[in-house]
């Protein structure tokens, strides 16, 4: 059978390495290039030192039965295995409970992510490259082990590949039994994990990778190797016309209030103060979300804050009733409002703002930062461009039939003449079609709609400002704004202000969509100093 | 590392047990299937003459494994005369990678250099040839089709030519289907299926009394040297006690009335062996009663568990949307709905909308809602309409089997209101 040859890539060669071949600062470099040694067996195994069953039970609170139950499926040295299902919510220690067992048992690991490797044929030479014990360097052209895209080549090349791994595995062990050591047996079996598995149902091809992935036990007819899924979503999500022998499930359930108390208190510098504080803070917390990461990321701003009486921020003193009922009274108001705040991640501001915000809340705390907010935009942008996005946001947000009366030459909807009074049924029948339309979001507009509308508003504000200054865009006349104008609009696009649908061909031009919520819009007018709510269809 | 005593042995040859097929269905009674896909394949190969044979049956039901026993039994019976082609239905579905995958292992029997670069016509024509010397020296060549529904998909050219290229005096071919389909044959073309000589093994799945007899089977340990001979009597005299007591029984057939083919049988025996209580050495009914409680799942209900106040009350307003029967479902008519909810029940806790929003995501990762159009990606996450995923008598199951849950989340869901 021929062998596989890895594709050399041509190197290319700049005018001064081909011109000076022997240049001192290329030696330099060439030793460093060859100090990774090539890999064994035992760079399948997990690593580290080792570490008891009781430590992992104690690292993780609350998982106690589950790591129990893995541990007794994996079962004992060289025992095979039937694929197992891992599921569970996000962050609950699927994969960090799994890696710590194999660390404590010592047997060797095919490790793949499905989110690293995000198709079926960088799954493939991933998992190749592992147990062809293959590293990518610069001798090899950063190739690796096998060029692999399609299924069929997959199965071959990794019985091949398992086949070799078990061999010496064999081997290790039995030289270990005719040394006659006891320590370091990592036994026969070789397993296989593969993380994040949820994320292969939304693949290309996952009609016929997912049951592949599941067959690959049957498939294979190897006993000595072991099948690991780890997913977020329970197996029922993966059902398909495909069938498959189904693995064996193993559930990892949300952490409970008691655990996540636990996991909080662990490297606390204060753990009395802070379980009182939790005592406090917790429960409210919990009935938003029990996820572990954003409890925490949510509990500590408000902890420094509930620190702030004490002096010396609360080191090292245990608190009794009457500081606790203290404490209590000075974190109550402000548990609510950070009960709003718990999926935001507040980047650490510059010093200025931060001193600035100071200086406004000894004035007026509450309704000034509020105010604040609502003024200021938090990018640049010109002035037509914001104009443009303006447009596209009534443009989104009018039927197109109120256009003709919003912008008329006086510009403002203050001169609509009103033929007669609309009775009361029918004009609550109109409201809540108005409001169906506004809960269905924003329409779609074509860019002559856009175009029509933007030349409207911006002589609206040229008449307003010709007195002031020249305006702007008066110099190449209307022809020269136009052209920035088709710019501006494809930078909108780019930046997801505006979302460009595809053309259609009965339809004839392609239809834009208004993406930005009216608080944005709000605030770009704001800055414009121009009157949205008057032009907006029912604000 | 503790040393291995008869204990860990035990565990480890019950597991071995489950995880080898040839062990389960090893049978030799004249009237089962391996008898008579043996004597089938084993006629063909001494008259010199070719055949097709389909086996369906359920999946798990051992079709792969009893075609194994046979080849097996056949290499050792008759070893020059025999060369095999395995081909997966999920692997080799499209014509050119099967015609490789053959061409490829025909030269591996064969010792012959295989080119990767050899053309769909090159590797057909090769096939033949090797049918035809193959015919010539008297050795049959025999083609297991996995999946094979799967290969009726699409053209079927490399049905036709195979069996095609069957007909012809000179060759001696087998093909060997396997499928989960029952109706295997019928997706077959017209000229497929009049090549296709119609034999089919069905492979049921066992009654009761063979699945009892099937686990005595696999739970009984040899009395013979490589245990001490007193710890396997007691083993096996206990393991007959589980299997006859009344209540097993009926675990065991509640459990079997889901799916009663061997593999899940088996998956239920796995666990209950991998649970088996290393100082004791002996199976006990509990470790069965944990088996069947982990393997039967109700994801649906577990996911409801874990979600937390402010996801319950989004299912719930969902759902008075969906009884209302109002068209438009997406969040911001959610939101509407939870704010008439915290109006007329005046309950302590509203959340504003960026939280509500977050938590209709993960809602969304979890897999309890979904957007109902998968081409709506120009819209943003709040006006996507979405539908529900858990249907009411399982909300409402969940919802009572909580413990934390607020009461007026129940109350809600049963009045319309």
């Amino acid at each position: 059978m021929d062998k596989d040859k890895t594709s050399q890539l041509p190197r290319r060669t700049t005018r001064s390495s081909t011109s000076s071949p022997t240049s001192t600062s290329n030696n330099v470099i060439a030793p460093k290039v060859n100090s990774l040694e090539p890999l064994t067996i035992n760079d399948l195994l997990v690593g580290g030192d080792p570490i008891s069953l009781d430590d992992i039970i104690s690292d993780f609170p609350g998982r106690r039965s589950q790591i129990l139950e893995i541990v007794r499926l994996l079962g004992p040295l060289n025992s095979p295995m039937l694929p197992l299902f891992v599921y569970g919510g996000s962050s609950t220690g699927k994969t960090s409970i799994i890696l710590q067992l194999f660390r404590h048992l010592n047997r060797p690991l095919i490790y793949s992510s499905c989110r690293t490797c995000y198709n079926q044929g960088i799954l493939f030479e991933s998992i190749l490259n592992q147990l062809f014990l293959h590293r990518k360097n610069a001798a090899n052209a950063y190739a690796n082990a096998k060029r692999c895209e399609r299924p069929s080549d997959f199965v071959n090349f990794l019985r091949e590949a398992l086949t070799n791994v078990i061999i010496n595995l064999k081997e290790k062990s039995e030289k270990l039994v005719s040394n006659k050591m006891t320590q370091g047996k990592i036994g026969n079996m070789i397993y296989l994990m593969f993380d994040n598995f949820h994320l292969v149902r939304e693949w290309d091809k996952s009609s016929t990778i997912v049951p592949l992935l599941f067959n690959l036990y049957d498939m294979l007819k190897m006993p000595e190797v072991g099948l690991i899924f780890i997913s977020s979503t329970s197996p029922d999500t993966f059902y398909s016309n495909m069938g498959y022998v189904e693995p064996i499930p193993i559930y990892f359930p949300d952490y409970t209030e008691g655990d996540i108390r636990q996991i909080l208190l662990r490297n606390q510098v204060n753990p009395k103060l802070y379980s009182s504080f939790l005592d406090v803070a917790l429960k409210s917390f919990y009935g938003i979300t029990k996820q572990v990461g954003d409890l925490s990321a949510a509990l500590k701003p408000l902890y420094e804050k509930y620190c702030e009486p004490l002096s010396d921020k609360g080191k090292g003193v245990a608190p009794n009733q009457e500081m606790r009922r203290r404490l209590l009274a000075h974190i109550n108001p402000h548990i609510g409002p950070a009960l709003n705040e718990i999926f935001k991640v507040s980047s650490p501001s510059s010093i200025e703002v931060e001193t600035r915000k100071e200086e406004k809340r000894k004035g007026n705390p509450g309704r000034l930062e509020q105010c604040e907010e609502l003024g200021s935009l938090d990018f640049h942008m010109s002035t037509s461009a914001k104009y443009l996005l303006i447009s596209a946001f009534l443009a989104s947000r009018n039927p197109a039939t109120l256009d003709a009366s919003l912008f008329d030459s006086k510009g403002g909807s203050d001169n609509r003449k009103r033929k007669r009074k609309p009775s009361e049924k029918s004009m609550e029948r109109k409201e809540t079609l108005e409001e169906e339309l506004l809960m269905k979001g924003p329409g779609t507009f074509p860019l002559e709609r856009l175009l029509a509308i933007f030349q409207c508003l911006v002589s609206v504000a040229e008449d307003e400002e010709e007195p002031n200054n020249d305006g702007f865009g008066v110099e190449g006349g209307n022809g020269g704004l136009m052209s920035d104008v088709l710019l501006q609009l494809s930078s909108l696009c780019n930046a997801n202000f505006i979302f460009k649908g595809r053309s259609c061909p009965i339809e004839g031009s392609t239809r834009y969509r208004s993406t930005i919520s009216e608080d944005l819009a709000l605030k770009v007018a704001r800055s414009l100093k121009f009157p949205l709510s008057k032009y907006l269809y029912r604000s | 590392m503790e040393p291995e005593n008869h204990k860990t042995k035990a565990v480890n040859v019950l597991r071995s047990r489950i995880c080898d097929p040839k062990f389960i269905f090893n049978n030799d009674n004249p009237d089962s299937n391996y008898s008579k896909l043996k004597f089938m394949i084993s006629s063909s190969v001494t008259e010199a003459c070719n055949n097709s044979i389909l086996l369906l049956g359920p999946r798990g039901s051992g079709k792969n494994a009893v075609l194994e026993l046979v080849i097996q039994d056949l290499l050792q019976e008759y070893p020059d005369s025999i060369s095999v082609i395995r081909l997966n239905g999920l692997l080799h579905s499209d014509d050119i990678s099967a015609f490789k995958e053959i061409a490829r292992q025909l030269c591996m029997e064969h010792q012959l250099l295989f080119s990767k670069a050899a053309s769909f016509d090159d590797n057909s024509q090769f096939m033949v040839a090797i049918l035809k010397e193959c015919g010539l020296a008297h050795k049959t060549v025999i083609f297991v089709l996995d999946e094979f529904d799967l290969f009726a998909q699409g053209k079927q050219r490399l049905l036709y030519s195979l069996l095609d290229a069957m007909q012809s005096i000179a060759s001696q071919a087998v093909v060997l289907g396997i499928s989960c389909r029952l109706d295997a044959d019928q997706l077959l073309e017209k000229r497929v299926r009049s090549r296709f000589s119609h034999r089919k093994l069905l492979f049921l799945p066992p009654s009761m009394e063979d699945s009892q007899k099937l686990l005595m089977h696999m739970l009984t340990l040899p009395i013979d040297s490589s245990f001490p001979h007193d710890y396997a009597v007691e083993f096996n005299s206990k393991v007959q006690n589980i299997i006859e007591d009344r209540k097993f029984k009926e675990t065991l057939e509640r459990y079997l009335n889901v799916d009663s083919c061997v593999k899940h049988l088996l998956r239920f025996l796995f666990c209950a062996v991998s649970h088996m209580d290393l100082q004791t050495g002996f199976l006990c009914q509990e470790n069965f009663e944990i088996a069947f409680s982990s393997i039967q799942r109700q994801p649906k209900l577990e996911c409801l568990r874990n979600c937390s106040n402010l996801e319950l009350h989004i299912l719930v307003c969902m759902k008075r949307l969906e009884v209302k029967e109002q068209s438009l479902c997406n969040f911001n008519s959610v939101m509407k709905e939870y704010k008439s909810m915290h109006d007329s029940f005046r309950t302590s806790e509203y959340y504003s909308r960026n939280v509500c929003l977050r938590a209709f995501e993960h809602l969304m990762h979890r897999e309890m809602i979904c957007f109902t159009d998968n081409r709506g990606q120009s819209l943003s996450i709040e006006f996507r309409p979405v539908k529900l995923l858990i249907s009411s008598a399982e909300l409402y199951q969940g919802l009572r089997a909580y413990n934390s849950c607020p009461a007026y989340l129940l109350k809600l869901m049963d009045r319309e209101g």
